[in-house]
């Protein structure tokens, strides 16, 4: 071996940026790559899923088929032109899984969106400023988290049901705004703590106290040294809040105050097999298949962005 | 017999012998049956009851409308001035005497009801004295004093004389009821009625111990824990209640309000007073049982652990029943005398126009509405507004919106929708009027099954819904100024077997309130009751049938059943304010320990009278 091959191979380690090292643990970590890609799936079928099951099946997702009910009026199951078989209603299953996947995401998605914004705003300030901002919005949050969020959503959808105009003249209409701001009313709370909590942490760090001693306002304290460490937990969080969200909804759905009955949900799938699951079973197994490979996705891709954005795990 | 010969003599004595053995044999034959019979008698009969018990005033007579505690107070706990005879079909909606000797004729031109009381039958424990008229009296003034919550009140208030008066208060008795006697009680009427004596069949109007009701003045509903029994049967610890005063008074122990109600026999009942075609009373005991878990009903009733139940089988229930030959032998399904239907508002668009109606009772595919309840064991298509039942079977043949196979039919529905001033040219609503109608719903299962089937059909000619689902869809529908425009919700049963339960709560314009209000269509609505009562829309043509409503109320007999007849097909074709879809059965799923039974025709229930159980 000469000198130059020696040097060389004893060459400093190559430097990776904390995007790369992210990267790099996050490939390895298989189960949070298919728990991504199965999202990923998941979405385009949320977009393309429905109508193009319509398209194929030839069966409009509102369609009663009454050759798919028998005398009783009890739904028939999977066969060749009806896939997963017929919902209650006799309507094409298969099409209304399709179309419920955007139902679902859409409130998972924008619901926990909207809820880690509101949650990041409010868990920041409370961190940031303290005093009297934190122990107002602290104990707001608080208050929030020991409110029954069922027994107050059963409220808020009843009393805006009864009109087309729903009420606080119209700003809350049954539907799936409706079921969206009953969820981010609830959740936001979860992700405040969680922000605050890292930024009361973050605050203390040597680096807050370099940039005030140069002269940082809060502002740009907050905007450029806090919330960027605070993306780690915020990202994590965001993808554990998405499957409790569907979950949210379905149970909402399951209660009759979720999506109107005629938008498929797979809660409201699986809410209208309740009484029916053991003569159709393929009204609990569909709606449901989906709905656990969607949460595990989630879970699992949740479970991997903490491991690998978070540099202390040891794998 | 002299001349006969010896071995003729041996042949008739052998004869004989042999004809006494038969007759015997049949003796003791017919003999052995009486136990048989007799073991009819005992035992439990227990009723699983879903949810709760959902009565209305608590179980208080008085002011109680639910047809299962009709079927108690009837079959079992309350005897009335007249009754019935708890059968099924039309003789079980005809009615019989019970605290009375006979059925009265009316005199005076049809606007005087006399009736004189049996001797010997008894109020049960603690009060154990006879029956008088006053009793009956009592509890019809009780009804009148608006205190008292009657919720039936209206059926007796515009029929008996003074009723109004004493109401408010300015009399100290209701001058139409007479007591000349103990045992003579006299109705005077306001106007020839056809239906009083089945207005009387209600419970509301039993006799009524006043020395414990008067407890309860002003409370409604508080009663329902301490009726005192004049029936076969009272409720379990009667005999404890202590009724030396008011304040003595503690709730029978058999009757907790909310999760069971167990009935015993009445030691004071004398069947000698009564008729066995009415009440048979073969159990010593009944148990109404409340459970939340409707499956769990139907597994107790399987593994003979209950034997009836007052809950809504779903169709898998039915299917397992009616598929299963072993099991085939413990449905039963009965006409309930009610009707389901779609309730189309005539005051809002575009269902103010009677082609968009016309045109909505065309394209509505009935069959598959009927299979949503669960197909043929529930119910047949309806096609008109009230029941064949009630109707003698006048209108068994009329379905004016007839379509092969009840599927509705788009040519017809589009050659009606052409009619109306909301369509275009092709037979389909194209004004903005049929887009985002408002459409009430209930969050029940079958509400969502119905609710499709609706949309998927009305948008065929154009109309589109926005969809409230609503936990108890009733009291929206029921407040005028919510102003729904249509409600998949309604169904109606009769209040007691006569057209005119069908009519005048339903479509008379006096009817009309502005919360409660069961004209939900607002047939007959005026500008003036609009303006009270915050109803929006257009109301200066809304047709009105009370004055032929009023004419079908004096007549009695086939001439009334003929005048009603006639105002059905006038509603379901010319004002059309409904989609009547299914004339409803009443669906029993009995326990194997049942050896007999039949349905109350009139309660619309399991006629408990006529029940027997093994042990």
């Amino acid at each position: 071996m000469s000198t130059a091959e020696a040097v060389v191979g004893i060459a400093a380690p190559e430097s990776r940026s904390p995007r790369q090292q992210f990267w790099i643990r996050f490939k390895q970590d298989k189960a949070a790559v298919t728990g991504g890609v199965v999202i990923i799936v998941l979405v385009l079928l949320a977009i393309f899923g429905g109508p193009l099951a319509e398209r194929v099946t030839a069966h409009p997702q509102n369609e009663p088929y009454g050759s798919m009910t028998d005398d009783f009026g009890i739904p028939r199951g999977p066969n060749s032109e009806f896939w997963f078989g017929a919902d209650s209603a006799g309507r094409d299953l298969f099409v209304r899984t399709m179309y419920g996947a955007r139902t679902s995401l859409l409130v998972g998605i924008v619901a926990s969106g909207i809820a880690v914004l509101i949650g990041t705003v409010i868990g920041l300030f409370a961190g940031f400023f303290g005093g009297w901002a934190d122990t107002t919005l602290s104990r707001g949050a608080d208050v929030m988290l020991a409110v029954p969020q069922l027994l107050i959503s059963i409220g808020i959808v009843a009393a805006c049901s009864t009109t087309k105009e729903g009420c606080a003249g119209g700003l809350i209409k049954p539907g799936l705004s409706i079921v969206i701001a009953v969820i981010v009313l609830f959740s936001w709370p979860y992700v405040a703590r969680v922000v605050r909590g890292n930024t009361l942490s973050l605050k203390q760090k040597e680096f807050i106290e370099a940039s005030r001693s140069i002269g940082a306002g809060s502002t740009r304290i907050i905007a450029g040294d806090v919330l960027p460490n605070l993306i780690a937990p915020i990202i994590v969080l965001a993808t554990l809040l998405v499957p409790q969200s569907i979950l949210f909804e379905a149970a909402l759905s399951y209660l009759g105050l979720g999506v109107p009955p005629d938008q498929a949900s797979w809660g409201q799938i699986l809410a209208d097999a309740s009484g029916l699951y053991d003569v159709a079973w393929w009204l609990m197994v569909f709606p449901g298949a989906f709905l656990v490979v969607t949460t595990l996705a989630f879970n699992l891709l949740g479970d991997g962005l903490r491991d690998a954005l978070d540099v202390r795990t040891d794998r | 017999m002299p001349g006969q010969p010896r071995t003729r003599r041996v042949a008739a004595v052998l004869g004989a012998l042999l004809g006494t053995a038969v007759l015997t044999a049949v003796l003791v034959s017919a003999a052995s049956a009486e136990p048989r019979a007799q073991s009819a008698k005992g035992g439990t009969y227990r009723v699983g009851w879903e949810s709760s018990f959902g009565f209305n005033d608590n179980f208080d007579p008085t002011g109680e409308y639910l047809a299962n505690a009709f079927a108690i107070n009837t079959n079992l706990l309350l005897r009335g001035l007249i009754g019935y005879n708890h059968v099924a079909g039309p003789a079980g909606a005809k009615v019989v005497p019970d605290l009375a000797t006979s059925v009265p004729k009316p005199t005076n031109g049809g606007k005087r009801y006399t009736f004189k009381l049996k001797s010997g039958i008894k109020f049960g424990p603690p009060v154990n004295r006879e029956i008088t008229s006053k009793d009956v009296r009592y509890a019809i003034e009780r009804m009148a004093r608006p205190k008292n919550g009657a919720q039936y009140a209206f059926w007796l208030s515009p029929v008996i004389k003074g009723w109004d008066a004493y109401s408010k208060g300015k009399t100290k008795s209701l001058s139409g009821i007479k007591t000349p006697s103990a045992k003579t009680i006299v109705f005077d009427l306001t106007a020839p009625t056809g239906d009083f004596l089945l207005r009387l069949g209600m419970p509301a109007t039993f006799p009524m111990p006043e020395e414990v009701a008067k407890c309860f003045e002003g409370k409604p509903g508080e009663y329902g824990r301490y009726v005192i029994a004049s029936g076969p049967y009272m409720i379990e610890g009667s005999d404890d209640l202590d009724i030396s005063s008011c304040k003595s008074l503690k709730p029978i122990s058999g009757f907790n309000g909310q999760t069971f109600m167990k009935l015993v026999r009445n030691p004071n009942y004398d069947a000698k007073t009564d008729s066995r075609k009415a009440r048979e009373n073969n159990p010593d005991r009944f148990e109404f049982v409340v459970n939340t878990n409707l499956d769990d009903i139907y597994a107790k009733i399987g593994a003979g652990e209950l034997e009836d139940s007052y809950a809504t089988a779903s169709p898998k229930v039915f299917r397992e029943y009616s598929t299963n030959p072993s099991k085939r032998k413990y449905l039963h399904s009965n006409w309930a005398d009610g009707t389901y239907y779609i309730t189309m508002n005539l005051t809002q668009p575009p269902f103010d126009d009677v082609h968009v109606r016309r045109a909505m009772n065309w394209i509505i595919d009935r069959s598959a509405l009927t299979k949503a309840w669960g197909g043929a064991v529930s119910g047949e298509v309806a096609q008109h507004i009230i029941p064949n039942t009630m109707l003698g079977g006048k209108l068994n043949n009329y379905r004016p919106f007839k379509t092969p196979g009840d599927r509705g039919s788009l040519a017809k529905a589009k050659a009606e929708m052409a009619k109306s001033k909301y369509a275009n040219s092709g037979g389909v609503c194209s004004d903005k009027a049929c887009k985002n109608v408002l459409l009430i719903t209930d969050v029940r299962s079958v509400d969502k099954l119905i609710l499709p089937i609706v949309q998927a059909n009305a948008a065929k000619i154009g109309i589109t819904f926005t969809v409230r689902s609503v936990n108890g869809a009733y009291p929206v529908i029921q407040t005028t100024s919510k102003n729904i425009p249509i409600s998949t919700r309604p169904r109606w049963f009769k209040d007691y077997a006569d057209p005119s339960t069908f009519i005048d709560p339903l479509f008379k314009g006096s009817s009309i309130i502005p919360e409660g209000n069961t004209n939900y269509a607002l047939v007959g609505v005026t500008p003036g009751q609009a303006k009270r009562y915050g109803i929006k829309g257009s109301t200066t043509n809304v047709p009105s049938i009370d004055k032929a409503a009023e004419a079908c109320a004096k007549l009695v007999g086939n001439s009334r059943l003929n005048c009603y007849a006639k105002l059905d097909k006038v509603l379901t074709e010319q004002i059309v304010p409904w989609i009547p879809y299914m004339s409803a059965k009443t669906v029993t799923i009995l326990g194997p320990k049942v050896t007999k039974w039949n349905f109350d025709q009139n309660a619309g229930f399991t006629a408990l009278a006529h029940v027997a159980v093994s042990k």
